[in-house]
């Protein structure tokens, strides 16, 4: 018993001095951004019923740090931002009237792997736009994806925007049902080729069809991209998805951010998903540091009928990403060190007293509290690289 | 800079012959020693040596770019992950084998123990597919020996020729995947270094094609 009191339990750990302080300057920088973009910042519940996950099957039940309350029903830990602003929106801000604006940054826990390496609570930084259904609302929220992470510094982001609507169309119009489009789904998630070529000819698609269902696994592409695929699909649903895709790459053109963007075929999400949808990808880790997308029905699920549109940044996974790019978070030490004779009377009093109006000033300042002698204090000083050291021997006559 | 991730054995080096088929110089790859990454700067491509069971995972963190393993790790390890290429070879059978006796009757015995080093495949395989609960014992080797010693009911593992299973009394009693080396992706590379990725895709994909075909011939 009690061995575990050294360690931090697996998926957890602590955050360096340094790291820290970057982390909740870039904290800010995005609260900032957020706000000054009309979104009001909310706090949600740590802890809320499984029910809100659970009931429309949004996550994967082991994924959530599932405890009881009192009462023997089963509560989790915050799992993600975007279901509890839902409930928020739906219930707390039923009769507040749409667009609703919200953001958050908050700490996320999901049980991960145990010794897959992956952390189990991380922060993420999202905004959710609710009530709006066009794509201009889809292009705020993909601008607004973009300037996070560039007001982080991440410098090097590519942003993949796919169309759950288009794939959705495209095999309505083929007449494929639920089941085979749910494993053709799949396949292209994994860019299965082989299986989408034998599933291309079990269902005895035309070459132009198969053709067509094959660019879902590997096109990428912008206004040309869209054009091609408007030539080859014809339901209505497809095409509304196309002009979707189109309207945003024309707005995103408008804030100047067509170079981060491009349509990507194979981005075609879960059932989640309603619409666009769009991930955000920088060089040095392996997994995509902004998701994001359009979840029309999931407001309505609490009671509301609301279109939404959102995305969350992955702060914790930003930072390793910017850290193995060659950041070096530093940690800020102090610029000036104080001490004092304590056998000159007065001497502490007015050592605190310069203390005090230092950090009134802004000075990064400490006052010694080893008792150090003027010698050992300009030695610890230099050692530690603190540029400025005052010690006080002798007091000013008082007037 | 590419990242490969090889399978340690005789994958590697199948995986070597057609990345040199395919226009690659490896013979950074190829390097005699026991080093456990193979650089080659000129051509901007890195080689990591890893136990096959391994390769996902190094690739779905993106500490490698690209993958080769077999088809059984993959289903195994269920990473997330882009599977590119069908290689073609590394060809064999992931099956569900037992006493010969068993033929036809597996559905049969209730409860069954099942050993296999592949407990994952094993779970989903009984359990989505045939529904039913088995207890599965995982072992690490020689997995034949246990239905003959009486630790388990059948085995689930790789076939490739059957001697081992035909000499020992044993039958394959049901296939549970067909199985071959793959190429693997990382989500994230295959965006960010997709002028490097893609063309070595294409080129491997044409020696696949060329070798298949020579094989419809013969």
């Amino acid at each position: 018993m009690g061995n575990n009191r050294f360690y931090t339990p697996d998926g957890f750990s602590d955050v360096l001095p340094g790291i820290c302080e970057f982390k909740r300057e870039a904290e800010a920088k995005l609260r900032d951004l957020f706000s000054l973009n009309g979104y009001s910042e909310i706090e949600t519940p740590g802890i809320e019923y499984t029910d809100i996950y659970m009931d429309k099957e949004y996550v994967d039940p082991q994924g959530l740090y599932k405890l009881c309350d009192q009462k023997g029903r089963l509560i989790c830990i915050r799992y993600d931002g975007t279901i509890p602003a839902s409930r928020f929106a739906a219930t707390i801000y039923k009769d507040e009237e749409p667009p609703l604006r919200l953001c958050y940054i908050e700490n996320m826990y999901r049980y991960n792997e145990v010794g897959g390496g992956k952390q189990s609570e991380f922060t993420q930084a999202g905004v959710e736009l609710m009530g709006s259904a066009g794509s201009p609302a889809d292009a705020e929220v993909i601008a607004l994806a973009i300037e996070s992470a560039l007001e982080i510094g991440v410098k090097d982001l590519q942003i993949s925007i796919g169309q759950t609507k288009l794939f959705e169309g495209f095999m309505k119009g083929l007449n494929i049902d639920k089941e085979t489009s749910d494993k053709i789904r799949n396949a292209i998630d994994q860019k299965d080729v082989v299986m989408l070529e034998k599933t291309a000819s079990d269902l005895g698609l035309s070459d132009e069809d198969k053709e067509t269902l094959l660019m879902f696994s590997e096109s990428q592409g912008t206004y040309e991209l869209i054009e091609d695929m408007r030539n080859r699909i014809s339901n209505e649903t497809a095409v509304a998805a196309l002009d979707n895709l189109k309207e945003i790459l024309d707005i995103l053109d408008d804030y100047g951010y067509l170079k981060y963007v491009s349509i990507d075929l194979g981005l075609i999400g879960s059932d989640y998903y309603t619409g666009m949808l769009f991930k955000g990808f920088t060089y040095e880790v392996g997994f995509p540091i902004i998701a994001g997308g359009r979840y029309d029905n999931v407001v309505g699920a609490f009671g509301r009928d609301m279109e939404a549109v959102g995305f969350c940044l992955g702060l914790s996974l930003a930072i390793i990403a910017l850290i193995r790019q060659g950041m070096d978070p530093q940690v800020s030490k102090p610029e000036v060190i104080i001490g004092y004779d304590i056998a000159i009377e007065g001497a502490r009093k007015a050592a605190i007293a310069m203390k005090q109006q230092m950090v009134a000033e802004g000075t990064r300042v400490v006052l010694d509290t080893q008792g150090y002698t003027q010698e050992a204090l300009e030695k610890y000083a230099d050692d530690n690289g603190i540029e400025t050291c005052i010690y006080i021997n002798e007091t000013k006559e008082e007037a | 800079m590419l990242t490969i991730a090889l399978s340690k054995g005789r994958l590697a080096d199948q995986a070597i012959e057609l990345l040199e088929k395919a226009g690659y110089d490896c013979t950074a790859a190829k390097e005699k020693s026991r080093k456990l990454i193979l650089e080659d700067e000129k051509q901007g491509l890195r080689f990591i040596l890893a136990k096959p069971a391994d390769v996902p995972t190094y690739v779905e963190y993106g500490a490698a770019d690209i993958g080769v393993v077999g088809k059984d790790t993959l289903l195994e390890e269920g990473r997330q992950l882009y599977e590119v290429i069908d290689l073609g070879f590394g060809k064999c059978r992931m099956c569900v084998c037992g006493p010969k006796e068993l033929k036809g009757k597996l559905d049969t015995i209730p409860n069954k123990r099942v050993s296999t080093k592949y407990p994952n495949i094993t779970r989903a395989y009984f359990e989505d597919y045939k529904r039913e609960s088995v207890e599965i014992i995982k072992l690490h080797g020689s997995i034949e020996l246990a239905p003959l010693i009486g630790l388990s009911d059948v085995i689930v593992d790789i076939v490739e020729t059957g001697r081992t299973l035909f000499e020992n009394g044993l039958d394959i009693l049901d296939t549970v995947a067909e199985i071959s080396a793959r190429v693997v992706v990382n989500k994230v590379s295959m965006k960010m270094k997709a002028s490097e990725i893609k063309p070595m895709i294409e080129a491997l994909k044409k020696q696949v094609d060329i070798m298949n075909n020579e094989k419809k011939e013969a």
